[in-house]
């Protein structure tokens, strides 16, 4: 639990927004609103994780299982950065294979050694 | 597959050849509104269209039966653990008129990192799997099509696994959804950069697939100590989810605030509820309302909670709602059962027909104690935000525990939840996207090397799931067990063995509920009333509500147990009343012969609403068909009644007898036959009684020769009389 502890300092706290009219003081709480979301967005547009990465594979045709093993030994190679599903996609037209024959070529041990490092 | 209003649910055939269902359409459906809508003898202006099957609330008997639907969508919250079982509670919810059903997911779910498949039990509410889902969703596309209205199934996108349940959402036909980080951040302790990247990636695939996302602020409201104070940050919650959903490319009328009327009474729940609900709907203008129920001071007995429930819903009227979430009275005291999701969607659709064109007629002030308060929580949540900025955003403000404090901000108490954003599941999972990062699949979100292609980023491989469902990848089950097909076994063998067993909540779980008053104090009466329910022979017997009526005088107890009996169905005689003739055979009879009806309501009985509907041609009535029908009135003496009968030569005589105290409509059955047996006219009447509390079987019991109950229409009655005449006139 937090230490924060402060009595209630509305009226003093709110001198500035007295002047506002209602729509300034919307308006006010619509930048702040987009101010506190636009690091978070930017984190999102630049960033991946296990499950979004299980979510392209399954979106490519692969099952849960499928998609679980491989995002997993994609990571334990540190290559989800690339995008689980470039990984599989670039291999499949390396190797003139269907995505799927790809992906289950993976599962089953094989090409690891020419995905990207 | 198709469903017949006198048939149960086929499981086997929902189950049949699943692998290959595909949902009958997709996104979010509202209903079609209707601003004067005529029913029966109304008019109504927050209408949408009838419903081609359903049950009408109990009063509308008394108004020909209509059912008028409101104009905003009716949520019911479903969850036994078991989705077989569900789907029968969903078809008869359905028929009450709820058209959102939000499945609930089994405990723990939310921390599962990948996809659930088969058909495991759950706890508290069921494992979301594709199977379910599909399972579901085909008898949801049968049940709309029973009832006439588009069902919108909805389930949560939360957790690990967000951005592949958003997935599954998708090519699944799910129409709903709850989807925001900060539920994860503060309730599951999920790390909160895993959180927030999972989260833009399932919002863009719910947009994208026109899902309905709902947020989940109002579970501040349910965690909170004190729910009202925790509003100014209500407004903050609901804030960063919309303004995050809209930058990642959500469209406004996509975007569902979730939000409670905070108190209950005895606080005083307008006066606080009203301004809340005023300001989020001003702020949040252009966005879509979904007005939930109060749960947080939900306690055991069903008529407190059902009234706090109307209260919200009111409140859901004098600002607006665009879907009116309902909460079971039941939900303080188990899981809800069957027939408390039914009594929730009727609290709501009562409430709401009752309410119908109230703004029409009033308006709420524009100035005073309501302005001021909305004012005032604007400006607290204002200052919130300026809070966050100023420490740094809002990894920073959860880590120092500005959220769900139980101060009314600016006020802080020290007692919030917080996070550390390097702490948390699965911390230091979130990746650096490489410059050469791909996601060669639609309704991706971020930096991708083939977003710029001229082509669907699918088209590389002849197209994604969501573009080309046949490539989606079913898996039945997993477990030998654990699933529904095991499951099933003891409900089917029942079924075709026409055994039924009561139940609350699952096939056979055999629970009956009993209400028991006990005259004595609580301490004593309470076990008394356990005594009571054991020597019903209910088993595990459970007080789950109880109350004092008065400290030395007696409590009344509703205790639960389990009734270990079954029926069997072909034990159960068939209903003996013939079907009614048809109106053109009883016309033709009837007209010629002048045959007289003397009525009457009697006793110190004041009703007349039911026999006039039996009697009077403008409700359908045996008049229509040229029977002489002769109304002498209300509290009508017997000795009078059968003076008026024999004065008009009368051949039939009808009684409508509602009050029953001390059984006195028995009484008035026997004294009417006892007083025309005495005088010897007895045969030259039929004698019929009808009301609220009449069977056949007890009327001729009394000395009558028929007796109608509860639905009894003019028909019915016409066809007794014509058949046993045309008997005696042949005779």
């Amino acid at each position: 639990m937090s230490a924060l502890e402060r009595p209630d300092d509305f009226a003093t706290r709110r001198q500035h927004l007295s002047a506002m009219s209602d729509a300034e003081l919307q308006q006010h709480f619509w930048s702040l609103a987009d101010k506190l979301v636009a690091p978070l967005i930017e984190e999102a547009r630049t960033h991946t994780t296990p499950s979004i990465e299980r979510s392209v594979l399954l979106r490519m045709g692969f099952s849960s299982i499928e998609a679980k093993a491989l995002v997993e030994r994609m990571d334990e190679r540190s290559l989800l950065s690339h995008g689980a599903g470039r990984l599989v996609l670039e291999l499949a037209k390396a190797k003139t294979l269907s995505v799927r024959a790809a992906g289950m070529a993976l599962l089953a041990g094989q090409y690891w050694q020419e995905l990207p490092r | 597959m198709k469903l017949s209003a006198n048939e149960k649910l086929d499981l086997r055939e929902v189950l049949r050849d699943l692998e290959h269902y595909r949902p009958k359409r997709k996104g979010w459906s509202w209903r079609r509104k209707l601003t004067n809508h005529r029913l029966g003898p109304f008019v109504y202006r927050n209408a949408s269209e009838d419903l081609k099957k359903s049950i009408p609330l109990p009063a509308a008997q008394a108004f020909g039966d209509i059912d008028p639907q409101a104009d905003c969508v009716i949520t019911t919250e479903i969850a036994s653990g078991r989705f077989e079982d569900d789907l029968r509670r969903m078809r008869m919810a359905a028929w009450h008129g709820a058209d959102h059903i939000m499945v609930i997911r089994t405990t723990g779910q939310s921390h599962i990192d990948g996809l659930i498949e088969g058909t495991p039990e759950g706890v508290g509410g069921v494992p979301i799997t594709r199977k379910q889902l599909r399972a579901t969703r085909k008898t949801l596309d049968a049940i709309e099509n029973e009832v006439g209205r588009p069902i919108n199934l909805h389930s949560y996108v939360s957790g690990l696994a967000g951005a592949e349940i958003a997935v599954l959402f998708a090519e699944e036909g799910v129409n709903g959804a709850h989807q925001d980080p900060q539920y994860n951040v503060l309730y599951r302790d999920i790390n909160m950069h895993r959180s927030f990247v999972d989260a833009a990636e399932a919002k863009k695939i719910l947009a994208d697939a026109g899902i309905l996302q709902l947020d989940g602020a109002h579970n501040a409201n349910a965690t909170a100590k004190q729910a009202w104070k925790v509003t100014p940050e209500l407004f903050v919650q609901h804030a960063i989810n919309t303004a995050y959903s809209r930058a990642v490319g959500m469209a406004r009328e996509q975007i569902a605030l979730s939000t409670v009327p905070p108190t209950a009474p005895p606080a005083p729940k307008l006066r606080l509820d009203l301004p809340y609900a005023v300001a989020l709907r001003e702020l949040f203008n252009g966005y879509v309302f979904r007005a939930q129920q109060n749960t947080r001071y939900a306690e055991t007995d069903t008529t407190e909670a059902t009234i706090t429930h109307v209260l919200d819903t009111l409140i859901s009227r004098l600002t607006s709602a665009d879907i009116q979430s309902t909460i079971t009275p039941d939900e303080g005291r188990n899981i809800p059962w069957h027939y408390n999701n039914v009594a929730g969607v009727n609290t709501a659709r009562q409430t709401l027909m009752g309410l119908d064109g109230i703004m029409e007629m009033i308006e709420l002030k524009k100035d005073g104690p309501l302005r001021e308060q909305v004012r005032e929580l604007k400006e607290r949540a204002v200052l919130f935000l300026e809070e966050i900025l100023a420490s740094g955003g809002y990894y920073n403000a959860v880590a120092a525990g500005q959220f769900v404090d139980s101060g009314y901000f600016p006020e802080r108490r020290g007692d919030g939840i917080d996070r550390s954003p390097a702490g948390g599941d699965r911390a230091g999972t979130v990746i650096k996207r490489a410059p050469d990062y791909g996601a060669p699949v639609c309704s991706h979100f971020g930096d991708n090397v083939y977003r710029d292609s001229e082509h669907k980023v699918c088209g590389a491989y002849g197209g994604c799931t969501l573009c080309d469902p046949a490539k989606i990848q079913y898996i039945d089950e997993l477990d030998p067990e654990d699933n529904v097909e095991t499951r099933l076994a003891k409900p089917l063998a029942d079924r075709a063995a026409g055994i039924l067993h009561p139940e609350v909540e699952k096939h056979g779980d055999n629970f009956v509920c009993v209400t028991i008053f006990v005259p004595t104090s609580p301490d004593f009466a309470e076990y008394a009333a356990l005594q009571i329910a054991e020597k019903m022979n209910l088993k595990n017997a459970q007080v789950i509500s109880r109350r004092v009526l008065h400290p030395a005088e007696g409590s009344v107890f509703e205790v639960r147990g389990m009734l270990d009996v079954a029926i069997e169905i072909d034990e159960i005689p068939l209903a003996a009343r013939p079907e009614p003739l048809t109106d053109t055979e009883i016309e033709a009879w009837a007209r010629p012969r002048d045959i007289h009806v003397v009525a009457a309501t009697v006793g110190e009985d004041e009703h007349s609403v039911g026999i006039r509907e039996i009697l009077d041609i403008k409700h359908g009535g045996i008049e229509k068909y040229g029977f002489h029908c002769h109304f002498i009135g209300t509290s009508v003496a017997l000795e009078r009644l059968l003076d008026e009968a024999l004065a008009v030569g009368a051949h039939v005589i009808l009684i409508s007898t509602i009050v029953t105290h001390a059984d006195v409509h028995k009484q008035h059955m026997r004294r009417l036959a006892e007083l025309a047996r005495r005088r010897g006219v007895r045969a030259r009447f039929l004698l019929i009684a009808g009301g609220t509390q009449i069977t056949d079987d007890i009327a001729r019991q009394c000395g009558m020769d028929a007796g109608f109950g509860r639905g009894t229409k003019g028909r019915d009655v016409a066809s007794f009389i014509l058949r046993k005449l045309r008997t005696q006139e042949k005779s």
